[in-house]
């Protein structure tokens, strides 16, 4: 069991620069090549330049999450604006809940992202379950 | 790959109770490793079929994010517009294995005509018809011109 006093922990990563290639080689992982005028990134390109956070969460040897058995449950989004090449967002992750119930380990995780002026870019929660091995 | 101007809704036109155009995605093994690439998320779990056994996984199961990714192209391919999903979310409610096909389907069930905002519900199934994205919501806004 995940210990509960990491709850409130926080991440932040470097700035992550948006660029073209970036959201063009998103599209073709996903297979979304549409555009119409000015590129713009698919909506779950979110998890790209909030990944730096979740990492830092998944690879954090004190709290020691048991990634192997993580599997991700529940996924919300809020967009406040397009994201274009040449943005720069900064994501900050939080842990706000870590919960047992029926046997099963829950962590909840929350990502800000914002743009240099400190304006919302997204926000994003996640939900992980642990399996019991 | 630009779309036909004629297809995409107008927020006039678009009832409650309509079902969006379904898309229909196969997953492979080769786009597994590219959404692990273009994502950064290199879990073994979705890379190592031995080492997805060895944590008991019928082997390298997709990101649920890559599933996700689908349900939020169903929105985007329909709307011809990235920029109006205000909200999106959805529980993982299924593994995805490489080799599966999907079908990404969404029902229009809400609109408010002043707020000029709608919601789309949405759901993936995979070739059984089993459910592996459930109780997908996408708030959809037509109010702002989101600036270019």
């Amino acid at each position: 069991m995940t210990d509960p006093r990491f709850v409130g922990r926080r991440y932040e990563s470097a700035p992550f620069e948006v660029t073209e290639a970036s959201i063009r080689e998103f599209m073709q992982a996903i297979g979304d090549l549409a555009q119409d005028g000015e590129l713009v990134a698919p909506p779950t390109y979110a998890m790209v330049y909030g990944s730096g956070p979740i990492w830092q969460l998944w690879s954090d040897q004190e709290v020691a999450l048991d990634v192997a058995h993580l599997v991700h449950a529940e996924q919300s989004f809020r967009f406040h604006r397009p994201v274009q090449p040449g943005d720069r967002i900064t994501a900050e992750g939080r842990i706000t809940a870590i919960n047992e119930r029926a046997g099963m380990e829950f962590v909840t995780f929350e990502l800000a992202a914002s743009d240099p002026a400190g304006r919302p870019v997204s926000g994003a929660t996640a939900l992980f379950i642990i399996r019991k091995p | 790959m630009s779309r036909d101007p004629s297809v995409v809704p107008t927020f006039e036109r678009i009832q409650v109770g309509q079902s969006l155009p379904e898309l229909r995605k196969t997953v492979t093994v080769e786009q597994i490793r590219a959404y692990a690439e273009a994502s950064g998320d290199r879990n073994p779990i979705h890379l190592d079929d031995v080492f997805a056994r060895s944590v008991g996984l019928p082997g390298v199961i997709a990101h649920g994010m890559l599933t996700m990714a689908f349900a939020a192209q169903l929105v985007t391919d329909w709307l011809g517009d990235r920029r109006r999903m205000a909200e999106f979310h959805g529980r993982f409610s299924g593994m995805v294995l490489p080799g599966d096909e999907l079908r990404c389907t969404g029902t229009v069930v809400a609109k408010v005509a002043d707020a000029r905002r709608l919601t789309v519900e949405l759901r993936v199934e995979n070739q059984k018809g089993e459910k592996v994205f459930n109780k997908g919501v996408a708030e959809v806004d037509f109010a702002t011109e989101k600036e270019n």
